[in-house]
């Protein structure tokens, strides 16, 4: 128990994807709001990206319109932009999190890695319970996913 | 009216995650438990009730002491949940993944014209 405290694997969730592109093709998309609203999610999601200025202290605002018109604003704060390389934000806006992503050229492809620390196991257990309310939405992404797969 | 009480208010609390884990691997009683802790016996009591509400917690009469024994199974459904959650993020790469091949596509016929 002596671990507790500084022991962080019950507040983090990390993913990783190995993408069929360049690292700057990559970073292009990640680092423009007119390509981030092609892509960010969930499927099924609009978005509107106000500010990214991407700069250590640059703030990034992006509301992310649901398909039953409401609204989800977003605020981050971007705290490491390293070019091809890294992005650290924290999302000041609920759920407080950290993301640090990291770009990893291999070859023609790159290695996405998305780790985030939230400030506290409370917070992280109050969003997997509130997207465990969130059934109807997730019916959405799979349905979604299917059909972006068929195209 | 009695407060509904789910397994993810049991953890949402971190002495009560202490407890669990102290308990997961063998029953203490509940002095045991306290004299861990810096709070008082009656939180402590308290914490315990909330996990018995909860179903992480049952009491076991031996003799004279009240032991407190660990019931993990609820924990399963927390970890489904997060996986769940996992898959929402996932599902965000998919999406970039088919835009990128996208750009991909059209940025090649450009470069051949």
């Amino acid at each position: 128990m002596q671990n507790a405290k500084s022991s962080t694997h019950d507040r983090e969730l990390h993913i990783s994807r190995l993408l069929d592109a360049p690292v700057e093709l990559v970073w292009e998309v990640w680092t423009h709001p007119e390509h981030i609203a092609n892509w960010w999610g969930p499927n099924g999601f609009t978005n509107t990206i106000t500010t990214m200025d991407m700069k250590p202290g640059g703030e990034w605002n992006l509301v992310m319109h649901g398909p039953d018109g409401t609204d989800y604003k977003n605020k981050s704060v971007f705290r490491e932009v390293t070019p091809f390389k890294k992005i650290v934000y924290e999302h000041v806006s609920a759920p407080k999190f950290t993301a640090t992503v990291t770009f990893e050229e291999q070859g023609e492809q790159t290695l996405l890695n998305w780790h985030m620390l939230f400030e506290t196991a409370e917070e992280f257990i109050q969003v997997v319970k509130t997207f465990k309310a969130d059934e109807g939405l997730k019916q959405n992404i799979e349905k979604l996913a299917l059909y972006l797969k068929r195209k | 009216m009695k407060a509904r009480r789910d397994v993810y208010q049991a953890i949402a609390d971190p002495t009560r995650r202490a407890i669990i884990n102290m308990i997961a691997t063998e029953p203490h009683n509940v002095n045991a438990i306290a004299e861990k802790f810096d709070i008082s016996r009656q939180a402590i009591s308290l914490h315990v009730k909330i996990l018995m509400d909860c179903g992480l917690v049952i009491i076991k009469q031996r003799g004279r002491d009240r032991f407190c024994e660990a019931q993990l199974d609820q924990l399963s459904e927390v970890s489904a949940w997060i996986d769940q959650y996992r898959q929402h993020w996932e599902s965000k790469l998919d999406t970039l993944e088919t835009y990128l091949a996208k750009l991909k596509k059209e940025r090649y016929a450009k470069r051949k014209k």
